[in-house]
């Protein structure tokens, strides 16, 4: 229903004018604000290319680690404080699944 | 400042230095924080012109720093101890002067900006100086011990530092509210491998690149005292060698400047001890853990509406990189 293109290919053609374009012509002191909009701008981009399926699937293993109800992610936080996750490979398969996922989207070059 | 707190400065800087003719020449704003400020001040006096950096507070003080009568204390035990700072001069507690308590210290140069240092590998006399150097720094730091009369601000010393740490990065995240079970997986990782406490000395804190004023010849000052606190020196070899605080440079894995070895053999040579890898190690997870709960602190004052800012809305972003590197570190541990 939308028109074309949408948000994730705006900010990224957005972005690349602002680099190639108006960085180079502004003042110095004004770099560092440019250079944080570019990486909002890419992070945004990142974050509406995640796919709804990825994160749905995330949230279907959480709940069959923690069971069913409210707030899984919090009692999943708690469970790992008390102790009763320790040495869980599901568990810890889990959070470095959900770390990339986040790193993704954040910080793709940690991920190597 | 006005015409009249410019007055009453000179006046009490005149009495303070022992200088009645003293004069003051400019005065300039050098940086501006949510909690202080800097001021380069210029004075003309009988003998000699000084520079001078005159550091007060913002109007919207924090309670979670120390206070400036605090700082300068800490300025002064550090000095007395030859750790290479900025000399402190003249403390005035009276608010009635400037406004606000201040203190002023001699203006030391150099910069410490982090992405700019890392890529000058001649500053402080090249990386493996520089590194040794920076060594030398902490030991002398952490020679300051308890129990001090001069430093009462900094209350007891922690009966094992590395929990108290543990504890207090738990608090925080419940005072935030937000689940962060990536943070407590390495929180937890960090208590089932807490090395016994060791006797507690002066821990700087925050001593990283770009808290860290730097020349040509070497470390000009070691900056910013406010989280000082009685615990583990280690903490801060962690602090400084944390992969997060290499500003890019990863591969001088002290703060990106030079080479751990170099840090520890500095370290070793004025400390008298060999430092121990595995304990700084354990650190560099704590200090992974404990940026990540600044960031999202700091994210949060964005979210909030408290102070809608770009800088600190991005600052949040860091979190999932830093979670990634504590998953690994908490296998390794």
């Amino acid at each position: 229903m939308l028109e074309k293109p949408g948000g994730a290919d705006l900010l990224a053609t957005a972005r690349d004018l602002l680099l190639a374009e108006l960085l180079p012509a502004l003042p110095p002191d004004k770099v560092f604000a440019a250079r944080m909009v570019a990486n909002a701008m890419a992070i945004a981009a990142r974050g509406l290319a995640v796919e709804a399926q990825a994160e749905a699937a995330l949230q279907a293993r959480l709940a069959a680690l923690v069971g069913e109800g409210a707030d899984p992610l919090a009692r999943l936080a708690a469970g790992i404080r008390a102790g009763r996750f320790d040495g869980d490979e599901a568990v810890r398969n889990w959070l470095r699944d959900a770390a990339r996922l986040r790193a993704r989207v954040s910080a793709p070059r940690a991920l190597g | 400042m006005d015409e009249a707190a410019r007055g009453r400065l000179r006046d009490w800087l005149a009495a303070a230095s022992g200088d009645a003719g003293l004069r003051i020449g400019a005065i300039q704003k050098l940086s501006g924080g949510a909690i202080q400020q800097n001021w380069a001040l210029d004075v003309e006096g009988a003998a000699s012109a000084r520079r001078w950096v005159l550091r007060t507070d913002s109007a919207a003080v924090l309670a979670v720093s120390h206070s400036r009568p605090a700082e300068f204390a800490l300025l002064r035990a550090a000095h007395q101890a030859g750790v290479t700072v900025a000399e402190p001069l003249f403390l005035c507690e009276d608010s009635a002067i400037i406004g606000a308590p201040f203190f002023v210290m001699a203006r030391v140069g150099g910069t410490a900006l982090g992405p700019r240092v890392v890529k000058d590998g001649a500053l402080g006399g090249g990386r493996e100086r520089l590194a040794e150097r920076l060594g030398r720094e902490l030991a002398r730091i952490h020679a300051i011990r308890p129990p001090r009369d001069d430093l009462p601000f900094l209350g007891a010393p922690p009966a094992d530092a590395g929990l108290a740490a543990i504890a207090m990065l738990r608090a925080r995240l419940d005072a935030a509210g937000v689940p962060r079970p990536v943070l407590e997986w390495g929180l937890r990782a960090a208590e089932r491998g807490a090395p016994a406490p060791v006797p507690p000395v002066l821990v700087h804190n925050d001593f990283r690149t770009g808290n860290l004023m730097l020349d040509a010849s070497g470390v000009t000052a070691v900056l910013d005292w406010e989280f000082a606190a009685w615990g583990d020196g280690h903490a801060d070899l962690g602090w400084l060698c944390a992969k997060c605080w290499r500003f890019g440079n990863v591969a001088q894995e002290a703060g990106g400047l030079g080479p751990r070895d170099a840090l520890y053999a500095g370290y070793a040579a004025e400390s008298g001890a060999a430092v121990d890898d595995a304990r700084v190690r354990w650190w560099e997870l704590m200090a992974h853990l404990r940026w990540a709960v600044i960031a999202a602190d700091q994210a949060q004052r964005h979210l909030s509406g408290e102070e809608r800012s770009l800088e600190l809305a991005l600052t949040g972003h860091i979190i999932p990189e830093l979670e990634w590197e504590i998953l690994a570190m908490a296998e390794a541990a």
